[in-house]
């Protein structure tokens, strides 16, 4: 059995489902209700590929909204009370969606290996980063020729360079898609010097340098509310490929030849009986959902029950190769600019 | 070298890694543990009366409720031990005013033969209240509290809630009164946790994990006994409302 740890994007939205489902009694609750309430299994879902193969999964509601990010241990608390659950249900393979992956890690909750009786076996999460990173550099190799950018020759923004689904992207457009020039953008000098050695070039950049040469600009840092982008000084055309959570970036750039895609989203070749991707606000709830998700289900699957994703910066070419053709086999496609989707060739 | 201080502040950091340890030696601290050790120390003498009052309404289960009872006895005797190491005299009748509620409720139920609302009290409601408050207090608890508090746990988890087990068994006949027994009931647990929050506080025991933790032994609890999803969230409202 896969599972999929999630939450809702805001507060509002979290009461609005648990009323839905019936949990009115966190559904009525304030903030404080929810800072308490234990992690819900909201749903059960089988699955059938392509080739006929039947899985069985589990989505776990964190009872985590982004209003609790600036309270610590209620946040790791969360997140760890849905990774017990997880395991105490016996689930083998399970995807740490939206925050949790990234409170994880930022909060470093490795070191928390024990919650209440339970010892959390590592070997049974996945943060999904490795599918994520596939799927984004996928979306930039199909997209960027449709809006008539040359992907061979493209000059390349990452912006997050150094991250973990970052530095995965860059190794691959680096060494398989071969694009015209890396400009590597991150906070911390430091490694990014050591990724640019690494990869044997790309330019490090400041994002204010970086924006007005990209062709097209993958963005897989999240985004601070108050960053403001000049439309005017982006390129014209210029691939906008928006790969960090939240996904808010349509909301900060709108120019004419500017193409902004939700990265990290891939589509089931058929409808899935469940109902908690509507949380995700995705267009097809039924069938598209966030690519570290269907990490799980493709580990699944493949009967590779590990964590595949963990840690940081372990994403190897050939990880993403295994997980890239998994993915197609398996019947996902990549979301892309006009909503045809790619046909799973590849 | 190290110094008197080094080895005080090698002591004093919590085992989750979440910073430090309260002083445990303050007036403060004390005081507050006055009162949360006696509840403790009132809950598990409680636990047992309540086993052995529910063996007499079962006299064939009478054994393995008594054996449920000493282990609980020994946890008090435990806990007896905590205060003790820290120089605090528990605040006896305070706890036994503490429990008076839910005390009179059971001993109401007991006296109609109601099993069904004896067994939400005890393996339900007081059950999941003290292993939650175990839980939390074994992140911030001195060390030899925590030792102890430790192995009261491992006990909790390990032993078979003879309880539950009944509820389970009689889910059909008796799931009507359990729910009834539960909206007067969870709503003392809620108000006796808010009665000790700042008490707790005083021991870093955050209300809100308190909760928390009461919250998933409680889910737990009333899943294992077969309750689906949804009547579980209706249970819980009325810890809310």
């Amino acid at each position: 059995m896969f599972g999929l740890i999630g939450h809702s994007t805001s507060f509002k939205d979290a009461r609005l489902k648990a009323m839905e489902l019936g949990y009115d009694h966190i559904a009525e609750g304030d903030l404080d209700v929810w800072c308490s309430a234990p992690p819900q299994l909201v749903e059960h879902v089988k699955i059938v590929s392509p080739s006929g193969k039947e899985i069985e999964g589990a989505y776990i509601d964190s009872c985590f909204v982004p209003e609790m990010l600036s309270r610590f241990k209620t946040a790791r608390r969360k997140v760890l009370n849905a990774m017990e659950l997880a395991q105490k249900k016996g689930i083998n393979i399970t995807a740490l969606g939206g925050f949790t992956s990234i409170i994880f890690e930022n909060f470093n909750l490795l070191q928390h290996k024990n919650i209440r009786n339970t010892t959390l076996e590592w070997e049974r999460f996945t943060t999904g980063n490795t599918h994520t990173a596939w799927v984004i550099c996928r979306q930039f190799e199909l997209n960027a020729p449709l809006i008539g950018v040359d992907h061979k020759k493209a000059k390349v923004a990452v912006v997050g360079a150094t991250g973990d689904i970052g530095s995965a992207v860059c190794r691959w457009l680096a060494k398989r898609t071969g694009v015209g020039e890396l400009l590597l953008v991150a906070r911390q000098e430091k490694p990014l010097i050591s990724l640019q050695k690494e990869l044997g070039g790309g330019r490090i950049l400041s994002l204010e340098e970086a924006l007005p040469e990209a062709d097209a600009v993958i963005w897989v840092a999240s985004m601070p509310r108050t960053l403001e982008i000049d439309s005017s000084k982006l390129r014209n055309p210029c691939l906008m490929i928006d790969g960090g959570y939240p996904k808010n970036l349509d909301s900060k750039v709108s120019a004419e030849g500017v193409h902004v895609l939700k990265g990290g989203i891939v589509e089931f070749f058929t409808d899935i009986g469940w109902s908690m991707m509507e949380l995700a606000e995705m267009e097809k709830p039924q069938r598209q959902m966030f690519a570290c998700f269907a990490e799980a289900m493709l580990l699944e699957f493949e009967n590779c029950h590990t964590n595949f994703s963990w840690g940081r910066n372990n994403i190897t070419l050939e990880k993403m190769d295994f997980i890239g053709e998994a993915s197609l086999r398996n019947g996902f496609s990549t979301l892309n600019l006009n909503g045809s989707l790619q046909v799973a060739a590849a | 070298m190290q110094t008197l201080e080094s080895a005080e502040v090698a002591v004093l950091e919590r085992p989750d890694g979440l910073g430090e340890l309260p002083d445990f030696t303050s007036e403060a601290y004390k005081d507050a543990y006055s009162r949360i050790n006696a509840i403790v120390i009132e809950g598990e003498k409680e636990a047992y009366d309540n086993y052995m009052s529910i063996g007499t309404l079962i006299p064939d289960k009478a054994d393995e409720l008594e054996k449920l009872g000493r282990m609980e006895l020994r946890h008090m005797k435990g806990f007896t031990a905590c205060g003790k190491n820290l120089g605090v005299k528990p605040d006896m009748p305070f706890a036994k005013e503490f429990f008076s509620s839910l005390h009179g409720n059971f001993q109401a139920a007991f006296a109609q033969g109601n099993l069904t609302t004896c067994f939400l009290i005890q393996a339900i409601l007081i059950e999941a209240f003290a292993i939650s408050a175990y839980n939390v207090y074994i992140r911030v608890a001195d060390p030899f509290a925590r030792k102890i508090t430790e192995g009261v746990v491992k006990d909790e988890y390990l032993h078979l809630n003879y309880g539950q087990q009944w509820l389970k068994a009689n889910l059909e006949t008796c799931k009507e009164e359990l729910i009834k027994a539960n909206k007067v009931n969870l709503p003392l647990i809620r108000s006796m946790l808010d009665q000790v929050a700042e008490d707790a506080k005083a021991l870093d025991m955050d209300k809100e994990e308190l909760m928390e933790e009461f919250m998933i032994a409680y889910q737990d609890s009333l899943t294992e006994i077969g309750l689906d999803n949804r009547e579980i969230a209706r249970m819980a409202l009325a810890a809310v409302v």
